[in-house]
């Protein structure tokens, strides 16, 4: 499922929803990753009594309810596949698309055209075909994985009776072998997000300069307007 | 008739009232409340004394030394009147045939009622020959004295999880023993555990005729439910963001967190902080170091005990998240500005040649 | 078959064969096979350790700064020997210097494991060797509570407790279910005690068990637990602030000054006072059970009085080495010789390049190589008899200038005696006096189990004197406990070596590292119970397990009682001779 431009109209693409969820979820993502760090590699200490500080904990604090704004905000999403427009659909649907031959197509010429051995790139309504596997594949796996260890990391605090402990330590920590390792690997996989929030950010801001269409407005707006 | 656990107390000289108090102090000790004690005596009046057949595979010894520090029950109480420690090598009397011949005789006259407890672990490697007590490999004899056993405790990480001699690269294959063995395990891990838990278990087990409560991981919940940092009196100063930097600073004198220390209580399932160990003198964070994680899976293969950041095996022996992390972040940042400007330089081109056409 | 001659001993494998493995009431896995003549005397003994876990393969590659912690699991039962030795090598390599208070808090945390491992060896692995616990029920309680108080004022002595012991110990024996003491040599024509000794000493038993619980808390106090207390490159974990609630305090300080009067009233008026009452049944024992002690000990010295100082001027326990029983010359002894200690392998299941030649630990290798002799009794998997001809141990053989030594208190005593060092000499004097017995009794079963005893009160009167240096230094206002100026590996030498010294309660310990990019490069050790337990060396020659056994009369070979007397006398620990 790729849409190619076909005219010069503008197209609703970005319904109010998707992008208020992009904007929330990508400051999250910046929260999330900025006092997961900090989680990971404390501050200086701060002298005095223990009883006037709470550094760490309003980091942690800060983590745990962008936490919950991340994870309700890709429920809310996921629910939006259903009810939105069909680029609403798009990145949640790539491996349905990865049975067609054509995305295949789209995929590849997208690859050349980054890679300099094509000069234009096929213009897309949505998302081009190796956007939305980025999105797919690094964005929202990597999103759920971050998730998952996420609460069962979180489970292991509330307790063997919380839900998070039942829902999530209970099988992931044995799963990863030990808490240790579900540490280690949560906070890879904020390496993972960063490097998907690197190459994203840069081609958005690329297209939006060097495409016929606009791009970043459109997360703004909604709308995708072919360029005078 | 053997004689019950009360029976053996009564004719010790025991009075009922200190009896009583006995069972009150375990119930306590096992946080079954004022209920639990009632039946802990009700238990140890009508039940004979449960025989112990106490194996050593690969391992230190020091879960047994950990044992005989049990404060309550003593280790001496508990091996004259709770149980019958029928074959231990490392304190019996007898030695080889005799030893063997009290080993088989207790495997076979209270064969489906024994409890056998393991220390260390079998090493699969080369025939198992890197243990051989009495000329054969010691998967063998745990094998054949674990198929009649009523109940299998792990004592340790070494007969839980493999422990050091099963870090890598693990020269003799030691295993845990859950792995060559078909009966439900009672995991106790730590190097050692501490004392009262082991006790603890072994007087749950043959007060109450039955195993524990055990996580997924087979661990009783009672000891194993919490980590060192759900209960740390240090974690105030962990909230607080007060860590000790360096050995012996400030804040290290102050008793603030181990965490920059490389303290692993976060991700470690152990009762250090509430049970304590030696009668509650103290626990590795109580004495100024961090918990290295003693009782978690493979926690010797975690990289150094002093980095909070651990290893990924996966990326070589050297590698923790950060420096992953950092080393892509890096590599693709300087991938997108190469992209940038090479972007700039075709538009460039593009934009002259246009102008050229133009013209 | 054949005869071997061999350092004044005549070693026959062609009597009768006994097999005793598992060895019981010790540390690890240990089987000694002897030949008895027609006379049950042994001609020939063999000792083998059958098993190994690879720590020195296991080490490799791994952060200096954590080899305490994998080397300390080598042993529970010395728990913190392996920590001390490891810690010490790699300071020796990067240059570390530790302050004041860390060595004496690492003497004091020392001391007391020493205190609780022979008090543990003596009743709990050694005195069922010397005990009947059946012929106590005999006893009269009356004239056992006299013997008890001729012997010393320990207060637990009534009348009323040994009956109350006793009838204890009938329900017991009656219950049927003898537990640990099922299967034992009771009624052994060895056992010489009358049952009034014998229930006096299983009282001890019982009480010496509850009371070393107390001593480690020291341990507990200053690493955070045990066994396995913590330890640290660079000093001791535990920070000293008298006014912190975070550190050792007051409290702490009093709990160990309690404890330490305690242990040194247990050790002077139950051990010592037991040790020579039972020793003046079994004089016999001062006639076997010698082997190597009266011609090869070896002792690294111990306890530096002043930090980072193992000179003898510092050691309050010396180093040094006897050769050749002669008394007269103690030799230097250097742990940097690359000539001087050696591993050799030509009976152990390791391989060698060149296994006609030692090897230095510095350039040790650890490389497991199972197979036995073509005179081997049995299969591999189920060995009836080792042939002690090829490969027959998992220890290896360490030699000193090409000897074998014997090591231990017996070691240290007789280095320390052979200098003249009055807090050693003395006691061994009045012993022998009280025992009337001359010097050579020193070297046999019972001057091994003398000297330990000795030793143990010795190191409980150290645990008071590093607690009152510990306790100066704090009112001088020193209050350091590590150095942290070599933590950060981007501090360290690209390359070097060190080694770390130890008297471990069983004798002599090293740990040699090599560093090589702030990882371990190479990592061996050569632990006490490797020089006494060890197989014999490719000019035959045995070590002093083996060697003690030799010419031992058996009274009922098939209850090797003799066999146990003199190996649990060296106090056996095969997780630490095989690591
Ligand atoms: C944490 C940071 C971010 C994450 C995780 C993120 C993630 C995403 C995802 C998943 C989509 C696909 C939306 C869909 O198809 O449903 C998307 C689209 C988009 N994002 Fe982001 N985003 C981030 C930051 C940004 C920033 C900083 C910008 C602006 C500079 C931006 C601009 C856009 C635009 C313009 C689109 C639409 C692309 C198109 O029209 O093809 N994003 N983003
Ligand atoms: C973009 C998403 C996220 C990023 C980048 C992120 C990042 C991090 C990082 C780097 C750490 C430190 C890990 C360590 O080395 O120990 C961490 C810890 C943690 N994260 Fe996240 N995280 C994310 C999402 C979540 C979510 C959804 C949860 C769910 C509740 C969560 C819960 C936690 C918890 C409980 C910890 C451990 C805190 C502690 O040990 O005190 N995280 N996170
Ligand atoms: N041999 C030995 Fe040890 C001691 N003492 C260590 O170095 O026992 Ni486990
Ligand atoms: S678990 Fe640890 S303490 Fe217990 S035997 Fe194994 S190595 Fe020793
Ligand atoms: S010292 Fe360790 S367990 Fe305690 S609060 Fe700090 S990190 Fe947690
Ligand atoms: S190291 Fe082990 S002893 Fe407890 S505090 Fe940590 S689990
Ligand atoms: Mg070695």
């Amino acid at each position: 499922m790729a849409t190619e431009m076909t005219g010069r109209e503008p197209v609703y693409v970005w319904e109010a929803p998707v992008r208020l969820w992009h904007w929330v979820m990508a400051l999250a993502m910046v929260v999330l990753a900025v006092t997961g760090y900090f989680i990971a590699s404390p501050l200086p200490s701060t002298p005095g009594e223990a009883s006037d500080n709470y550094l760490l904990g309003y980091i942690r604090f800060a983590h745990f309810a962008a936490a919950y704004v991340f994870t309700i905000f890709l429920l809310v999403r996921i629910y939006w596949v259903f009810a939105g427009n069909k680029f609403a659909r798009e990145i949640f649907a790539v491996p349905r698309s990865m049975l067609k031959p054509s995305w295949w197509g789209g995929l590849i010429d997208q690859g050349l055209y980054y890679a300099f051995l094509k000069k234009e790139a096929r213009s897309y309504q949505g998302h081009n075909p190796l956007a939305q596997a980025a999105m797919f594949f690094m964005y929202l796996l990597g999103s759920l994985f971050m998730i998952v260890t996420g609460f069962a990391l979180y489970g292991e605090g509330t307790g063997m009776g919380s839900w998070q402990y039942k829902l999530f330590s209970s099988w992931v920590i044995p799963l990863f072998g030990q808490s240790q390792d579900v540490h280690t690997w949560h906070h890879l996989g904020m390496w993972y997000l960063i490097l998907f929030t690197i190459i994203h950010v840069y081609i958005v801001v690329r297209e939006d300069i060097s495409s016929r269409e606009t791009v970043i407005s459109t997360m703004v707006n909604g709308w995708r307007v072919p360029k005078p | 008739m053997t004689p019950t656990f009360y029976e053996v107390m009564r004719q010790q000289g025991i009075t009922r009232r200190s009896f009583l108090k006995f069972c009150s102090l375990t119930a306590a000790s096992l946080g079954l409340g004022a209920g639990g004690a009632t039946k802990i005596a009700h238990a140890l009046e009508t039940k004979p004394r449960v025989p112990v057949v106490w194996l050593h595979g690969l391992e230190c010894t020091c879960c047994t030394e950990s044992f005989i520090r049990s404060a309550h029950p003593l280790a001496s109480d508990l091996v004259l009147s709770m149980l019958s420690l029928d074959y231990d090598d490392t304190i019996m009397a007898a030695a080889g045939h005799q030893a063997e011949a009290a080993l088989e005789d207790t495997i076979t006259r209270y064969k489906g009622k024994y409890i056998l407890a393991v220390e260390g672990n079998p090493p699969l490697g080369d025939d198992g020959v890197f243990c051989i007590p009495g000329g054969r490999p010691f998967v063998d004899k745990l094998r054949r004295v674990a198929k009649d056993a009523a109940a299998v405790v792990a004592w340790g990480s070494c007969a839980s999880w493999g422990c050091v001699q099963a870090a890598r690269p693990n020269p003799t294959k030691a295993t845990p023993i859950h792995q060559v063995i078909d009966n439900p395990v009672v995991k106790v891990p730590g190097c050692p555990p501490i004392a009262e838990v082991m006790t603890g278990v072994v007087t749950y087990i043959v007060t109450f005729g039955r195993l524990p409560e055990l996580d997924r991981q087979g661990r009783p919940k009672m000891f194993y439910s919490q980590r060192i940092h759900d209960k740390c009196y240090r974690r105030p100063h962990f909230d607080a963001g007060q860590f000790v930097e360096a050995w012996d600073d400030r804040g290290a004198r102050e008793g603030y967190c181990l965490y920059k220390m490389g303290c692993k209580g976060p991700t470690t399932y152990n009762a250090c902080s509430t049970v304590r160990w030696n009668e509650g003198v103290s626990f590795p964070i109580g004495s100024g170091h961090g918990c290295i994680g003693c009782s978690e899976d493979g926690f010797w293969d975690k990289g150094s005990f002093y980095d909070r950041l651990t290893n990924i095996k996966e990326f070589g022996i050297e590698a923790n998240a950060d420096r992953v992390g950092a080393t892509v972040a890096i590599v693709a940042g300087a991938a997108v500005a190469a992209h940038a400007a090479v972007t700039a330089i075709k538009r460039a081109r593009s934009a002259k040649s246009n102008e050229k056409v133009e013209k | 078959m054949a005869v071997i001659e061999t350092q004044g001993f005549r070693l026959d494998n062609s009597g009768r064969r006994i097999v005793v493995d598992p060895i019981t009431r010790i540390e690890g896995h240990l089987r000694i096979e002897v030949n008895v003549d027609a006379k049950n005397v042994i001609t020939n003994a063999v000792s083998t350790g059958t098993m190994w876990r690879g720590l020195e393969v296991i080490l490799k590659g791994r952060d200096p700064r954590d080899a305490w912690a994998f080397t300390e699991r080598i042993c529970g039962v010395c728990t913190g020997v392996h920590a001390i030795a490891s810690v010490r090598a790699v300071e020796d390599a990067i240059g570390i210097k530790i302050p004041d208070n860390a060595n004496i808090i690492r003497n004091l945390m020392h001391a007391t494991l020493y205190a609780q491992d022979h008090l543990v060896h003596f009743y709990h692995l050694h005195a069922l060797d010397w005990v009947d616990v059946v012929s106590a029920l005999n006893a009269d309680p009356r004239r056992t509570s006299e013997l008890a108080q001729s012997i010393s004022a320990w207060p637990h002595s009534s009348i009323g407790y040994y009956r109350d012991l006793q009838s204890r110990l009938k329900r017991f024996v009656e219950s049927g279910q003898l537990g640990p003491f099922k299967n034992g040599y009771w009624g052994h024509p060895g056992y010489k005690l009358p049952p009034e000794a014998n229930l006096m000493a299983i009282g001890h038993y019982l009480e010496a068990l509850d009371f070393q619980r107390e001593i480690v808390k020291i341990q507990t106090i200053f690493g955070g637990k045990n066994p396995h207390p913590n330890w640290l490159v660079g000093g001791v974990p535990s920070p000293i602030d008298l006014d912190s609630p975070g550190a050792i305090n007051m409290e702490r300080l009093n709990m160990v000054a309690r404890i330490i009067g305690e242990t040194i009233a247990f050790i002077d008026q139950v051990y010592i006072p037991d040790l020579l009452a039972i020793a003046s049944f079994y004089k016999d024992w001062a006639k076997w059970g010698g082997g190597i002690a009266s011609q090869n000990v070896l002792a690294y010295g111990e306890f530096p009085d002043i930090a980072n100082d193992d000179s003898n001027k510092s050691l309050l326990m010396p180093r040094g080495a006897i050769l050749n029983g002669n008394l007269k010359e103690v030799q230097p002894v250097d742990l940097k010789d690359m000539n001087e200690i050696q591993e050799f392998v030509p009976h152990s299941w390791y391989k060698y390049a060149d296994e006609s030649k030692g090897l230095h630990p510095f350039d040790g290798v650890t490389e497991p190589e199972f197979v036995l002799g073509k005179n081997t009794k049995g299969t591999r998997t189920n060995i009836e008899n080792v042939d002690e001809s090829a490969k027959y141990s998992w220890v290896k053989t360490p030699r000193f200038r090409g000897q074998p030594m014997e090591v231990g208190p017996l070691a240290r005593y007789v280095v320390a005696y052979a200098m003249g060092r009055p807090e050693f000499k003395e006691p061994v004097d009045m012993v022998l006096k009280k025992l009337d017995v001359p010097l050579p009794a020193l070297f046999s079963t019972l001057g091994r189990t003398a000297a330990r005893g000795l030793e143990c009160s010795w190191a409980a009167h150290k645990m008071k004197y590093f607690y009152d240096k510990l306790i100066a230094n704090i009112k001088a206002g020193q209050l350091a406990t590590a150095n942290v100026d070599n933590w950060e590996p981007r501090t360290w030498p690209a390359e070097c070596k060190g080694v770390g010294y130890c008297e471990a309660p069983r004798g002599a310990l090293g740990h040699w590292i090599r560093i090589k990019n702030a990882k371990i490069d190479n990592y061996q050790c050569i632990v006490p119970t490797t020089w006494n337990a060890g197989p014999r060396d490719g000019k035959s020659q045995i070590g002093p397990y083996e060697a003690a056994l030799m010419n031992t009369p058996m009274a009922k070979p098939d209850e090797p009682l003799e066999v146990l007397r003199t190996i649990h006398s060296f106090d056996p620990c095969l997780a630490c001779a095989t690591h």
